[in-house]
């Protein structure tokens, strides 16, 4: 059962950085590495490390996600995509 | 071009990794060996009087390395305040729709209680000040992108954050010092008379919840303020 479940975590993991790096747009590369952290959050949680599992949560998911989206905005890549 | 020299970097890389993960022993590493695992898990919770072991680690015994990181902290605020300079006043955004205040309305006081809990619950449960006060600071954040930074500053004054991460950082040093004055060395928990109490009650572990708190206090005002100084603008631009 639980190594069931890590080898589907593990290949979305897969998927979700895969993305992260091949995604044209630096927006949508973004938030591939929020879901890769939120996934993350989750082995963590199966491994039975719920300490760094939530650290994990909420840094990886939560906070670089809104720290690179502000500096996109703030940078030339994100005013092209979104003017104000 | 781009993508292939990324692919096979990632290849490569990937086979490092792998050939890493064949020379660890397979039987061996999931068992505890070593004196200092063995110890921690005999004698940890007598020692520290912390039910979750990973905050007895990180606020007794290596206590001193926590004080460390939250001095990164400290630093990496310092860094980026001087670097976003200051004289820049709150961008006046008005936030997103009425639909979306009202949603965030709701979940904000659960979200605030979520982080008091992971922060006071630290020696029982998973959590500890890192990650309570980092909910703290997504709260924050929350609120800079949902309802604009006017409000989050008229909400949570700037000068007020700034000193509660300085206070927090003087109150993690004298928690330390309160050692000294026992005449034991600096951070010590139980040894230094702090009052150990049950182990498993919300009182008790020592030092511990007071470290947590003030750790909590410091990443969330931290962090929140790393955020701020990132989304204001200069009076005259935009």
């Amino acid at each position: 059962m639980e190594s069931a479940l890590i080898s589907v975590l593990l290949v979305f993991l897969l998927g979700a950085a895969s993305a992260a790096v091949f995604f044209d747009s630096i927006l949508n590369s973004i938030i591939s590495l929020g879901v890769f952290g939120a996934l993350m959050a989750a082995v963590f949680v199966v491994y039975q490390a719920p300490d760094v599992a939530m650290a994990q949560a909420v840094v990886g998911a939560g906070l670089i996600t809104s720290f690179f989206v502000v500096t996109l905005s703030k940078t030339s890549a994100g005013a092209k995509s979104e003017p104000e | 071009m781009k993508k292939a020299v990324a692919l096979v970097l990632m290849l490569l890389l990937g086979a490092c990794l792998l050939s890493a993960l064949s020379g660890i022993p397979q039987a061996e590493y999931r068992l505890l060996h070593g004196e200092a695992p063995a110890r921690i898990v005999q004698h940890g919770m007598d020692d520290t009087g912390a039910v979750n072991l990973v905050t007895g680690v990180l606020f007794d015994y290596r206590s001193f390395d926590t004080l460390g990181e939250s001095t990164v902290i400290f630093t990496a605020v310092a860094g980026i305040m001087m670097l976003f300079l200051p004289g820049q006043v709150p961008l006046a955004g008005k936030g997103l729709s009425s639909m979306a205040k009202r949603s965030v309305d709701l979940l904000l006081p659960f979200v605030l209680i979520v982080g008091l809990y992971v922060i006071s619950h630290g020696h029982i449960s998973p959590g500890g000040g890192f990650q309570g006060g980092t909910i703290w600071a997504t709260l924050t954040i929350l609120m800079c992108i949902v309802y604009g930074t006017q409000f989050e500053s008229q909400f949570i004054e700037y000068d007020a954050k700034k000193t509660l991460e300085s206070a927090a950082a003087v109150a993690l040093l004298l928690v330390g010092a309160v050692a000294l004055f026992a005449g034991y060395p600096f951070l010590s928990n139980l040894a230094a008379g702090f009052p150990g109490g049950t182990p498993g009650q919300l009182v008790s572990a020592g030092h511990i919840p007071w470290l947590n708190a003030a750790v909590g206090m410091k990443v969330a005002a931290g962090l929140s303020l790393i955020f701020f100084s990132m989304v204001k603008k200069k009076s005259g631009e935009g």
